[in-house]
C-alpha cells in the first residue's frame, strides 16, 4: 500500500507539475491561495480577497482548501513544492515548518513585505520562527500559545487560588479530587498522544523548568519528564487515557466538567463558554505554571503566509500579504473568526477587547510565547524525540533512559547534517 | 480448428511467419504491459529510490547504493516494528482462520436446514467486512474509550472488571485492542472463502463416513480438514499479506503509539516517508516490509506445494 501510494505521489508530482499555470488564460491574473480549512465561517476570508480584487482589476484569488490534519497539509506542500512548479502562489504554513521550507529552497524571501521596523508590531516569537538566515521567509497571519484552563467554582469552593507552579498545581489538583470524590473528575489534562501536541506539553513542562529536551541541564531536564509521568502514576490527577489525547479529546473531557486544569490553545476558550456548554461562565485561562524559581515557558504556535519560490504573481501575492496582515485585516480576523492576531497594537483595541476580552490575558502569554526549536530539521527531531517522550508517559521507559536516547539521537541528526551522506537515520 | 484456420490465413498472406506459441505472446502483450505498469514501475520505481539517499528539503539526491539497508540493521525502532508486526500479524490471522472456520461451520449447518434465517445471517456477518476500515477503527475507538466506551462498562456491568482499564493508553493492551478490531472486521473474510470451500465437499464421503460409523469429530478432521487445507492456506495467505502491511486500523486507533507500542513497519515507513521526507530511507523501509510479506508468502505457497503433491 505504502508503496502503491507513494508512487502516485511520484507520478503526481513529477508529472503533475505541467498542470502549474493553468487557468492563467482567463481573468488576467490568477492567484491561487492554499490554506487549511480555518474554523469558524469560511465567508470571512472569502469576502476578504473579494476586497483585495475590488481593489485590483482583473485579478481573480482562488481559494483552495486542503484538509485541516496539519501533517496532511505539510504532506502537501512538501510534494508539490518539491516539484518546483507548485500549483499554487500562496500558502499558509505552520510556524514550525518555515526555516524547512526556506532551508529547502520553497519558499521566497518577504523582506520587502515588512521592514524590520515594521516587525516590531509583531509578537517577537513568529518573526524569530520566520526568520532563515537573517531574512524573513514568511509572515505570520494568526498566532497561538500554550495556556493553562481551570475551573474557577471548584477552586472556589474549595477555597484555592489559581496555580502558579507545577507541584502547586499536583497539590491543588489532589486535594480537590479527594473533596470531591467524583470518580469521574480528572486533575489535569494535557496532550499526551504521541504527535506533535506532546512535544509542545514536554517542550512547555521543561522550559519552566530552565532547561530543554535535547540541550540544557539534564538533571532538570528528567525531573520535568518525571513530573509529566508522576501527573499519571504517583499523583493520580491525570488519567492513563491522556497518553491517547490529543488537543480535541481534552477540551472534551473539560468541556463536559471533567477535569480541573486542561493544558490546550485558546481557540478552546470560545468553545467552552458556548451556550449550552456544562462549563460556562465556570472556566479561567491563565499562563502555564512553571517550576519554582523559573517563569512560565508557553509554546508558540499558529499559522504563517508564505510564497513559493516559483511563483510567476510575485508582485501582486507579497502585496496580497501585506493586505492579509494588515491592522485592519487582522482585526476583523479577530472580530469575526476569534483568531488571535499577530500584530500587537490590536490587544489594546477598545472594539476587540470589548467583543473578545480573553485577548488582554492572552497578551502577556503571546508575548512571552517561544517558538520550538528553530532549526530546518525540526520535524526530523520531534518525529525522532515523539516516541520517546511518549514512552515515559506511560512508563515504558524511565526519565533518564529516555533523555539519553533522545539527545543522543538529535545529536545524530544535527551532527549528520554536515556529512549529508549519512543524513537519514531516524 | 480456428487455430489451423488461423495458421493458413497467415501462410496465405505469406507476410508473417511466427509460430502459435508467438502469437500467443503478442496477443497477451498488451496485458502484460498493462501489468507491467501497474504493478511492477511503482515496485522498481521504490526499489530504486531505496538505493538512494533522498531528503528533498536538503536538497541532497544521491545514489548510495545498499546504504539505507545496513541502515535498516542498525536501527531500534525498525526491529521493534519488526516484531511489532509480527506479532500483530500472528495472533490476528490465527484468531481469524479459527472464529472464521468456526462461523464457516456454523453457516454451513445453517444452509443445510435452509430457511430465511440463512440470508440474514449471511450480512450479519459480512458487514463489518464491507464498513471501510477508517469507519471501523473510529468507531472502536470510540469503544475502546476508558471512561465512557461501551466496552468498559459491559465488562464492568457483567462484573468482569473492577475498575476501567485504558485499551489505547496503556501500552500492553493497545496493540491487542487492534489485533481484536481487526479479528471483527476480517474474520467475515475467512469465514466466506472456508465456507465456499465447505460447499465443494462432496456430501457422499460423509454419507459413507456415518455408514462406517465415525462420528462428528472424525468426520471433522478425516473429511473437513483434509479436504479444505488448500482453502486454509488461501486465507492464510491473503489475511497476512494484509497483516503484514497493516495500516489505518493501527493508525487510526493509535497512531503508533502510546511509546512506538503500535507502530508497525507500515505506520514507521509513513512517518519516515511522508512526515520527515526521507525518502530514499522509507523506500527501505517500505522494501523491507515487502520482502517480508514475499517470504511469508513463500512459505506458505512451500506448504500448499507440498500438500497438494501428498494428497495426489
Amino acid at each position: 500500500m505504502i508503496i502503491g501510494a507513494f508512487f502516485l505521489l511520484w507520478v503526481s508530482t513529477t508529472f503533475g507539475c505541467t498542470q502549474a499555470g493553468e487557468g492563467t488564460d482567463r481573468a488576467s491574473t490568477t492567484v491561487v491561495f492554499k490554506h487549511g480549512k480555518l474554523s469558524g465561517d469560511g465567508r470571512v476570508l472569502s469576502d476578504l480577497l473579494r476586497d483585495f480584487e475590488r481593489r485590483h482589476p482583473g485579478l481573480l484569488i482562488r481559494e483552495e482548501l486542503l484538509p485541516a490534519d496539519s501533517d496532511r497539509q505539510h504532506q502537501y506542500y512538501a510534494m508539490n513544492l518539491d516539484g518546483g512548479k507548485a500549483p499554487f502562489d500562496l500558502l499558509a504554513i505552520d510556524t514550525i515548518w518555515a526555516q524547512e521550507f526556506a532551508k529547502a529552497g520553497w519558499i521566497a524571501p518577504l523582506d520587502e513585505v515588512l521592514t524590520p521596523t515594521e516587525r516590531e508590531d509583531f509578537f517577537p516569537g513568529p518573526i524569530e520562527a520566520a526568520t532563515f538566515q537573517g531574512r524573513l521567509y514568511a509572515v505570520p497571519w494568526y498566532v497561538d500559545a500554550g495556556v493553562l484552563y481551570y475551573r474557577r467554582d471548584l477552586l472556589d469552593r474549595h477555597g484555592f487560588e489559581p496555580p502558579h507552579t507545577w507541584p502547586e498545581l499536583a497539590r491543588i489538583a489532589k486535594l480537590v479530587l479527594d473533596g470531591e470524590q467524583d470518580s469521574k473528575l480528572a486533575g489535569f489534562v494535557w496532550q499526551g498522544k504521541q504527535y506533535e501536541g506532546l512535544m509542545c506539553v514536554a517542550l512547555e513542562v521543561l522550559r519552566s523548568n530552565g532547561t530543554d529536551l535535547w540541550s540544557g541541564d539534564r538533571d532538570r531536564a528528567e525531573y520535568g519528564l518525571r513530573f509529566l509521568r508522576e501527573t499519571i502514576a504517583t499523583h493520580g490527577i491525570t488519567p492513563l487515557s491522556t497518553s491517547m489525547a490529543d488537543e480535541e479529546s481534552t477540551r472534551w473531557i473539560f468541556g463536559e466538567g471533567h477535569a480541573l486544569f486542561m493544558r490546550n490553545w485558546p481557540y478552546a476558550w470560545s468553545m467552552l463558554q458556548q451556550e449550552g456548554s456544562p462549563v460556562r461562565g465556570k472556566v479561567g485561562v491563565i499562563p502555564l505554571p512553571a517550576f519554582p524559581g523559573f517563569r512560565s515557558a508557553p509554546v508558540l504556535g499558529g499559522w504563517m503566509l508564505a510564497m513559493p519560490n516559483n511563483s510567476t504573481q510575485q508582485e501582486i501575492v507579497r502585496e496580497l500579504i501585506s493586505f492579509l496582515t494588515s491592522p485592519d485585516t487582522q482585526h476583523r480576523i479577530a472580530m469575526e473568526l476569534g483568531y488571535n492576531p499577530v500584530r500587537r497594537a490590536l490587544y489594546t483595541d477598545e472594539s476587540l477587547l470589548e467583543l473578545r476580552p480573553l485577548l488582554k490575558d492572552l497578551y502577556p502569554i503571546l508575548l512571552g510565547a517561544k517558538p520550538r526549536p528553530v532549526t530546518p530539521y525540526y520535524l526530523l527531531v520531534s518525529q525522532a524525540v515523539q516516541p520517546e517522550v511518549s514512552a515515559v508517559v506511560v512508563g515504558r521507559r524511565s526519565p533518564a533512559e529516555a533523555l539519553g536516547i533522545i539527545r543522543r539521537r538529535v545529536e545524530q541528526i544535527m551532527g549528520e547534517q554536515t556529512s549529508p551522506a549519512r543524513l537519514g537515520r531516524s | 480448428m480456428t487455430e489451423r484456420s488461423l495458421a493458413e490465413i497467415k501462410k496465405q498472406n505469406g507476410t508473417i511467419h511466427l509460430s502459435e506459441r508467438a502469437w500467443g505472446y503478442l496477443f497477451a502483450g498488451p496485458a502484460f504491459i498493462l501489468v507491467g505498469l501497474i504493478a511492477l514501475a511503482p515496485i522498481t520505481a521504490a526499489l530504486w529510490l531505496s538505493l538512494r539517499q533522498q531528503l528533498p528539503i536538503f536538497g541532497i539526491d544521491a545514489f548510495v547504493g545498499f546504504q539505507n539497508y545496513l541502515q535498516l540493521f542498525e536501527d531500534d525502532r525498525f526491529w521493534a516494528a519488526c516484531r511489532t508486526t509480527l506479532y500483530f500479524t500472528v495472533l490476528s490471522v490465527s484468531a481469524e482462520l479459527l472464529l472464521g472456520f468456526g462461523f464457516a461451520l456454523l453457516l454451513s449447518r445453517l444452509s443445510d436446514g435452509g430457511g430465511g434465517g440463512l440470508r440474514w445471517a449471511h450480512v450479519m456477518i459480512i458487514l463489518p467486512w464491507a464498513i471501510p476500515t477508517v469507519v471501523s477503527a473510529q468507531i472502536w475507538a470510540w469503544l475502546y474509550q476508558p471512561d465512557y466506551g461501551l466496552l468498559n462498562y459491559l465488562l464492568y456491568a457483567a462484573g468482569i472488571t473492577e475498575g476501567r482499564i485504558d485499551w489505547l493508553g496503556d501500552p500492553d493492551w493497545a496493540i491487542h485492542a487492534a489485533v481484536v478490531m481487526d479479528v471483527w472486521k476480517t474474520t467475515p473474510f475467512a469465514a466466506l472463502l472456508l465456507l465456499a470451500g465447505l460447499k465443494t465437499v462432496p456430501q457422499e464421503l460423509y454419507a459413507a463416513a456415518r455408514v462406517d460409523g465415525a462420528g462428528t469429530w472424525e468426520q471433522f478432521r478425516r473429511i473437513t480438514l483434509p479436504l479444505l487445507m488448500p482453502v486454509v492456506l488461501i486465507v492464510l495467505v491473503f489475511r497476512t499479506m494484509d497483516a503484514v502491511r497493516v495500516f489505518d486500523a493501527v493508525f487510526v486507533l493509535t497512531g503508533g503509539g502510546p511509546g512506538n507500542s503500535t507502530e508497525t513497519l507500515s505506520i514507521y515507513a509513513y512517518k519516515t516517508l511522508f512526515q520527515t521526507l526521507q525518502f530514499g530511507y522509507g523506500s527501505a523501509l517500505a522494501t523491507a516490509m515487502f520482502v517480508l510479506a514475499a517470504l511469508l508468502s513463500l512459505l506458505y505457497v512451500l506448504l500448499l506445494r507440498r500438500h497438494v503433491q501428498e494428497s495426489a
